[in-house]
């Protein structure tokens, strides 16, 4: 196959599968050592007691689980190197020197954005507000894994699909990370249009269920994704690093 | 039990997280009253609000605060004693609103607008509140504005800045400018991920901690 037709085989795939992601509430996994995890634990330091408070919350946030999930594919981009910019359509994002570095070599890029819906974050708030600061704790960190898990069922979902092209997929990257200004959201939702999972944007720039993930990744030939280079990152104080 | 061992069972109750004789933990106090029922029985056999407060409450309060500097113990443990010291708290309420028990002073609180994080801005707000001082928790994504609305109400209030995203740390340095510029009086104390000693410095800002325990004994330098 030559580089046009696979270019043309993709375009098709895409033309046919962008919009929203299937993705069953019952399916979403999220292991309890990544909510001790969140809290500085290792499983050896939790009891039983925190174990079944994890386990109850864990069975109360699928039931309130609404998950949403899209993704578009943006074939017109320029890249402009000493900048970090990346011009998409006609919307120019200004990345971070990492951002940059791990999609200038992407064919296409595509634009994303999943959800847990609000209900699991109104539980969260509600809990604390009747004093149940750990219960409330708990459904935080099992809503935001939850909405890593949707993201991440995402990006397999395409990674596997551009495999049967022999292409493949870079990292993700949200406004926010990796030097990434937050207040650039507004430019990504832009260009995700009807594809937003209904997430609104604050002034600041935050997104509305915070459950949500919005973000960007490359596609194309000779792509993987790799561990996120934390050590060529001069930013040593990100909460993300060695994640 | 008489006045002092009900006041050592209490912060028992409070260090260790026994909220109520109905709370299931810690399970080694299973059935026995907790920080609400000692409490009440405190107040009727006429021990002193005050008394209770210092000597039995904030010195629970210390202890996990320690404990989880030293990381003896974890987030969970720390919840669950600031809930014990919370129930413990509504008895002491209408001694608070009568003045005969005072707190140490006020302290503001909030994340950073941009930032919608308030795991971290929570467990400060608790443990300060824990140390004996009234806590204003203006909640997530603040602006200068709402910052310094609350300093109007409260001129004598510390102020304490949260931000985990190394991105909104742009808008904790505008929002300590803002502040200070109004207000070069107003103690401000920053924290969270990615803060640290030289960016408290670099933006102007009177103290850093790295954990609520820090933030407490930053406050109470200030009252000492």
């Amino acid at each position: 196959m030559t580089d046009k037709t696979v270019n043309s085989d993709v375009n098709q795939w895409f033309a046919h599968n962008q919009g929203l992601v299937d993705i069953l509430p019952e399916k979403v996994v999220v292991e309890p050592y990544r909510i001790l995890k969140g809290m500085g634990m290792q499983p050896a330091d939790a009891d039983d007691y925190l174990l079944d408070l994890i386990s109850n919350e864990m069975e109360a946030c699928k039931k309130k689980l609404m998950p949403e999930a899209a993704f578009n594919v943006h074939f017109s981009h320029q890249f402009s190197p000493g900048k970090y910019h990346i011009k998409l359509d006609e919307i120019t994002f200004k990345t971070s020197k990492i951002v940059y570095s791990f999609l200038k070599k992407s064919t296409y890029l595509v634009l994303f954005s999943c959800t847990c819906g609000p209900a699991i974050e109104n539980y969260s708030r509600e809990l604390m507000k009747e004093g149940n600061s750990l219960e409330g704790l708990i459904v935080d960190l099992i809503g935001s894994e939850m909405a890593e898990w949707i993201t991440e069922e995402v990006h397999l979902f395409i990674e596997k699909a551009m495999e049967q092209f022999g292409w493949g997929v870079s990292n993700r990257y949200s406004p926010g990370y990796c030097n990434w200004p937050v207040s650039e959201q507004h430019k990504l939702f832009a260009l995700l249009g009807e594809n937003n999972c209904g997430i609104k944007l604050t002034p600041t720039s935050l997104m509305l269920p915070i459950k949500s993930v919005s973000g960007m990744l490359g596609i194309g030939p000779g792509l993987k994704r790799l561990a996120y280079k934390c050590n060529i990152c001069d930013d040593k104080n990100c909460i993300m690093r060695g994640k | 039990m008489n006045s002092e061992e009900l006041l050592a069972k209490l912060s028992e109750c409070v260090e260790f997280g026994k909220v109520n004789k109905n709370a299931p933990f810690p399970p080694a106090m299973k059935g026995m009253d907790g920080a609400d029922e000692l409490t009440a029985q405190a107040l009727e056999m006429g021990v002193d609000p005050v008394d209770i407060l210092n000597n039995a409450l904030i010195g629970a309060m210390d202890k996990v605060g320690e404990k989880f500097s030293q990381k003896k113990i974890f987030v969970p443990q720390m919840l669950i004693s600031a809930k014990a010291m919370n129930a413990a708290m509504e008895h002491l309420k209408p001694y608070f609103q009568s003045g005969q028990v005072k707190r140490k002073g006020k302290f503001i609180i909030g994340t950073v607008a941009g930032d919608l994080h308030d795991i971290g801005k929570n467990l400060v707000a608790m443990i300060v509140e824990g140390a004996g001082w009234e806590v204003i928790d203006l909640g997530v994504d603040v602006n200068a504005a709402k910052f310094m609305q609350a300093i109007d109400t409260n001129p004598e209030a510390v102020v304490g800045l949260s931000a985990l995203l190394t991105t909104t740390m742009a808008s904790m340095k505008n929002i300590v400018a803002e502040i200070k510029g109004k207000y070069p009086e107003v103690k401000l104390i920053v924290g969270g991920a990615p803060v640290t000693e030289a960016f408290k410095t670099e933006i102007g800002a009177d103290g850093y901690s790295d954990d609520p325990q820090g933030a407490v004994s930053y406050l109470n330098a200030l009252v000492a």
